[in-house]
């Protein structure tokens, strides 16, 4: 993550807000003088060494600074995108509770709290916590859990934690804490965790010379060598961190439970909470419910000294499912966005993270993190939920009007990037000026073009038969399945590529890149009206142009649109560029095209985003600083909790007005956050 | 001397043959080379002097007009009463200058061009002018292209497209209220027939009804029947995706603002996307065809690439999208679940009773994201803005107003 001063001052806002002031004092000198050790520190911080010591003990536990020491000398630097990463937590915790059930949330909100754990001292903790529910059960008194401390950033989770929600045993722990490693939900720390990565290429990159290559590196051959070795060495390192999952997976009790519960493994998400409370008293999460207590024999127990912590490029993997399935229902429907969001779990599963690192995992055959390159039809049909309706959400036609052939089409490469970016406006429309009628696969590999479709795949051409002509036809559920799949195929956005017969796959580079325009074009819509949007995307599919050939395409009055390009190029959604007419460069004769960059657009948003983060927690502070009474009095013990009673009607009036407030920004804060995410992160 | 009117009636006559022969063979724009006028036949024995003789003379009494084209010079005729418009002409600087507005055509022709051509002083050039003006020969037009520029035009031609700037343009200014109108109604015609009317299950696809966060299940009351034609009687048992929309994976519900969610809409009703391979997605042919229909373009023809034009300003609108099924280019509507599906007669009649004047003329409320919501994301200020600043979050009049503090 490029930290540029808006997102330095917004990490060390979040920072203060979660683990208090003198560790956000720390990293913000961090982040803006660079890795330093104890004594720069000092004298840049002006803090004793006590403070100093324990400002740096929270900010290691939770995994916001690499370190590393040298002889008795260790130096500090901040790790922007953890700090980042903290606005996303109860993102993280939501998507957790739907797709593992509210005790697994429970587990990894403990798991936040505490930062690294060692597993032991996650297991004393909830040890702790059993005993004393199973003794307030009995007493049938109130307990009170230390409250998280990032309730109002996440929403509310001051929900009233119902014994279902608990874990029962250490056993059950033992069993999600391996559920979500074999997620890479959660991974393990190791000795290289806290390097930074820059330290980490160039001690692999020295050791590969001092191993290999004694007398240096030479020629393109050596080069080439040169570099897959590091590359080696550096995957290596990566996949350290997932050791424990790696070791769970050879001890087979995933895969037996994979036997046992093929296909709705995947989704215990969803029963997780549709019969989780009816079987929540084993249940780990719904689909093993029946089970639970069976199959937490089969996991092993976890190493008590292994050290975890939650792994947020997987998280984000997850986060980013999520928002496509939102675009999707967006754009399609709800029931088609239902099938995308199955689709996308499974197609992920085995993806570890949303950016692959050039470096690492350019041309890596069977890597590891790649993951399965499509889903079958039946693969999905199996993990469809019986109680969701397949049939609705698309139109009916008569089958006479549906062009199968066309529906069906195979696609086997992805489209073509180039093409691509016209194709995101344009569709097929984009390279055919020519007219030719062949043409309806563009942007995709001309190769391709003559594969004739499979009509027969899914003994479709059979169930179009059944219904006569002119009536909608009567479909069955693979049938009705296939309906979304291929809509979701035949989108503008390309949701969805067939890739084979029966085989489906997302491209998710380019489909980021559209949903990525998409956001643009909300924010110039909004800011710069119908007409702004226009121009912008008029510019996008054509490249660039002068004014004049813009206003005859846009059909706008000369003066509207200079005034409205003036205004755009202001506000950074367009550029423009002189050519010169002859080499005497006179100005007045010049060419001067306008053209919009996608790139830096972005990079403007982005920056506006954290600004605007920065501003929403600021106000927040200014906030708190006006109702300071009011709050300094329900931070007294005999008044916390009992608010409404305790407290003068009045003042109680001031503290639920300023809740409100303070869950509107955090919202808002994590709305930018969405858009973050989008830009920078999926 | 009667020798000489005798010649000169043989070339009358002569004139005469040559001129009609020609008339006979091809229109005004037409052009002739010397073998085509011999071919003519008009010319006793191919005589190319007498030729020569009859078409200098046709050429003085302006019937034909030399043109050098590349294989050397040709003429194409001028008809009788323009020709007489010229030999009526005062002198020899008016003709000249009624020539060079004539060869202009459709497109008219700026002064300064035709002084600069002729290389005459500018008062001749305004004399000759207003000369031709008053026997009513030129007119002055606007062109688009130079509204500044004064330009000519003969008087019996209509001013060419690309003068006046095509259908689009009245009186040289951009017909916006014509073009929205065409719009909107290019627009309702292209959703109605790229999407499927159908019945909303409950309410709740709505994402602004929807409940913030935690989703639960809904009370699984039977849905209304998706469509007349929809006959799934199992409907009671099975549940829609909107029903259970947060409990398993889509969906983290939007900030309710932000859902672009349709303005008008009476209850019950949603456009659903057609099925993949739907063949009947409306073509520019089809469209032109319905606007020729309508006749509300009763004094302006538009042809397909004028409404292609309108089609187009849709598609950068973001409102409809090109697809292509089996080579047939048709286009459809975007988003269709979050279209109104208020009908155009209702919607016209309450803009002009008033309701809705705030709402888009068509379309949907555009999406909203973070940006578009947060007071800094429109803020007039946003680059001032700092903490301890003159204008910093402290004394935030934006955030006041969206707080409603
Ligand atoms: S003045 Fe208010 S709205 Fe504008 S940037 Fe500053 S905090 Fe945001």
């Amino acid at each position: 993550m490029e930290v540029t001063q808006n997102a330095a001052e917004l990490c060390a806002l979040l920072i203060d807000e979660l683990y208090g002031e003198l560790p956000s004092r720390i990293f913000a000198v961090l982040l803006s003088r660079g890795r330093s050790n104890l004594a720069q520190l000092a004298q840049y911080t002006s803090m004793n060494p006590r403070q100093l010591r324990h400002g740096l003990a929270v900010l290691i536990q939770y995994n916001l600074l690499f370190h590393q020491s040298d002889g008795g000398n260790t130096v500090y630097e901040a790790n922007a995108a953890f700090a980042y990463n903290l606005i996303r937590t109860g993102k993280i915790l939501e998507m957790v509770e739907s797709s593992f059930g509210p005790v697994a949330k429970d587990v990894m909100q403990n798991l936040m709290i505490s930062g690294q754990t060692r597993v032991s001292d996650l297991l004393a903790a909830y040890q702790i916590k059993i005993d004393r529910t199973k003794a307030a059960a009995e007493q049938d008194m109130d307990i009170e859990f230390p409250e998280f401390k990032l309730n109002g950033v996440n929403g509310n989770y001051h929900e009233v934690k119902k014994p279902d929600h608990q874990v029962k045993s250490t056993a059950q722990l033992n069993s999600i804490i391996c559920r979500l490693v074999e997620a890479e939900l959660i991974d393990v720390v190791h000795s290289k965790s806290f390097q930074s990565p820059d330290d980490i290429v160039k001690e692999a990159e020295s050791q590969v010379v001092a191993n290999y290559f004694p007398n240096g590196v030479k020629g393109g051959k050596g080069k080439a060598e040169y570099e897959q070795k590091v590359a080696e060495a550096l995957r290596k390192i990566r996949s350290e961190s997932k050791s424990l999952k790696r070791k769970l997976e050879s001890n087979g009790a995933a895969s037996k439970r994979r036997k046992l519960f093929a296909g709705i493994g995947q989704n215990g998400a969803s029963n997780g909470t549709a019969n989780g409370t009816a079987n929540g008293s084993n249940g780990v999460n719904g689909a093993n419910g029946a089970n639970g207590a069976h199959e937490e024999e089969m996991d092993p127990a976890l190493d008590p000294k292994q050290v975890i912590r939650i792994n947020y490029e997987k998280c984000l993997v997850d986060l980013r499912n999520r928002r496509l399935v939102q675009f999707v229902c967006d754009t399609l429907g709800e029931t088609t966005g239902y099938v995308y969001g199955v689709l996308l779990r499974i197609l992920t599963k085995q993806l570890s993270r949303c950016q692959l690192d050039p470096r690492l995992d350019i041309a890596e055959d069977g890597n590891e993190n790649q993951g399965p390159a499509s889903v079958t039809s039946n693969e999905l049909l199996d993990n469809m939920k019986t109680s969701i309706d397949l049939s609705l959400g698309i139109g009916k036609a008569a089958k006479n009007i549906i062009s199968s052939r066309a529906a069906e089409k195979i696609r086997e490469n992805p489209p073509k990037p180039k093409l691509f970016i016209e194709a995101a406006v344009d569709g097929d429309a984009s390279a055919d000026e020519s007219e030719s009628d062949d043409d309806e696969s563009s942007d995709y590999d001309s190769d391709f073009e003559e594969q004739p479709a499979a009509p027969a795949a899914n003994g479709s051409k059979v169930k179009f038969a059944d219904g006569a002509a002119g009536k909608e036809q009567r479909m069955d559920r693979p049938m009705q399945l296939r309906q979304h799949l291929l809509l979701l195929s035949e989108s503008h956005q390309h949701f969805l590529r067939h890739c084979g017969t029966n085989e489906w796959t997302v491209d998710f580079g380019p489909l980021l890149q559209i949903q990525r325009e998409a956001e643009l074009d909300a924010v110039i819509e909004r800011t710069s009206g119908k007409d702004g949007l226009r121009l912008v995307r008029i510019l996008r599919t054509n490249g660039k142009m002068d004014e004049k050939a813009l206003q005859n395409i846009a059909l706008m009055r000369k003066g509207e649109l200079q005034q409205k390009m003036l205004e755009m190029q202001r506000a950074g959604f367009v550029q423009i560029q002189e050519v010169p007419r002859d080499n005497k460069a006179d100005v007045k004769k010049s060419l001067f095209l306008w053209y919009v960059d996608l790139e830096s657009s972005s990079t403007m948003m982005l920056e506006t985003s954290y600004k605007s983060m920065v501003r929403c927690l600021q106000v927040l502070e200014v906030l708190r600083q006006k109702e300071k009474d009011v709050l300094m009095l329900t931070k007294r013990t005999d008044v916390k909790g009992r608010e409404k009673d305790v407290m003068r009607k009045e003042y109680f009036d001031r503290y639920s007005r300023f809740q409100a407030h303070e869950k509107q920004l955090f919202a808002q804060v994590l709305r930018l956050d969405d858009l973050v995410a989008l830009l920078r992160d999926f | 001397m009667a020798g000489d009117d005798d010649d000169n009636a043989k070339l009358q006559i002569l004139k005469n043959a040559l001129y009609d022969e020609a008339r006979n063979h091809g229109s005004e724009e037409r052009l002739f080379t010397q073998k085509d006028l011999i071919d003519l036949g008009v010319i006793p024995d191919s005589n190319l002097l007498l030729l020569v003789k009859v078409v200098q003379s046709l050429c003085d009494d302006r019937l034909l007009v030399g043109v050098s084209s590349g294989s050397g010079i040709a003429w194409r005729w001028r008809n009788r009463e323009d020709a007489k418009k010229y030999t009526s002409l005062p002198n020899e600087e008016t003709m000249m200058v009624y020539a060079v507005i004539d060869e202009a055509g459709a497109d008219g022709i700026w002064n300064r061009t035709i002084k600069n051509k002729l290389n005459m002083h500018e008062n001749l050039v305004k004399q000759c002018i207003k000369h031709l003006e008053t026997k009513g020969y030129i007119a002055s037009m606007k062109n688009v292209e130079h509204p500044n520029k004064k330009m000519y035009i003969k008087a019996n031609l209509r001013p060419s497209d690309r003068a006046t700037g095509g259908p689009w343009f009245t009186e040289g200014e951009l017909d916006t209220a014509f073009i929205d109108q065409l719009k909107e109604i290019i627009f309702e015609y292209i959703k109605s027939k790229s999407a499927y009317l159908g019945s909303l299950p409950g309410q709740s696809a709505n994402p602004a009804l929807r409940p913030p966060r935690k989703g639960t299940i809904r009370g699984t009351a039977p849905s209304a029947p998706a469509s007349d034609a929809d006959a799934a009687s199992a409907r009671g048992t099975k549940r829609a995706a909107t029903d259970i929309s947060n409990d398993d994976s889509p969906a983290p519900a939007r900030a309710p603002e932000g859902g672009g969610a349709p303005a008008r809409r009476p209850p019950g009703k949603v456009y659903l996307p057609m099925p993949a391979g739907y063949r009947h997605y409306p073509t520019v042919p089809e469209i032109a065809q319905l606007i020729h229909d309508t006749g509300i373009t009763n004094n302006t023809t538009l042809g397909e690439a004028d409404i292609q034009q309108l089609v187009d300003v849709l598609r950068y609108d973001g409102l409809i999208e090109p697809i292509k099924v089996n080579g047939r280019r048709g286009y459809r509507v975007a988003r269709p679940t979050k279209q109104d599906t208020v009908s155009f007669a209702k919607r016209q009649k309450d803009r002009e009773a008033g309701i809705g004047l705030d709402l888009p003329m068509f379309g949907m409320e555009p999406p909203g994201n973070g940006l578009t919501e947060v007071p800094c994301g429109r803020c007039p200020v946003f680059e001032l803005c700092e903490e301890g600043g003159p204008v910093s979050p402290a004394n935030c009049v934006y955030f006041d107003q969206w707080l409603e503090i």
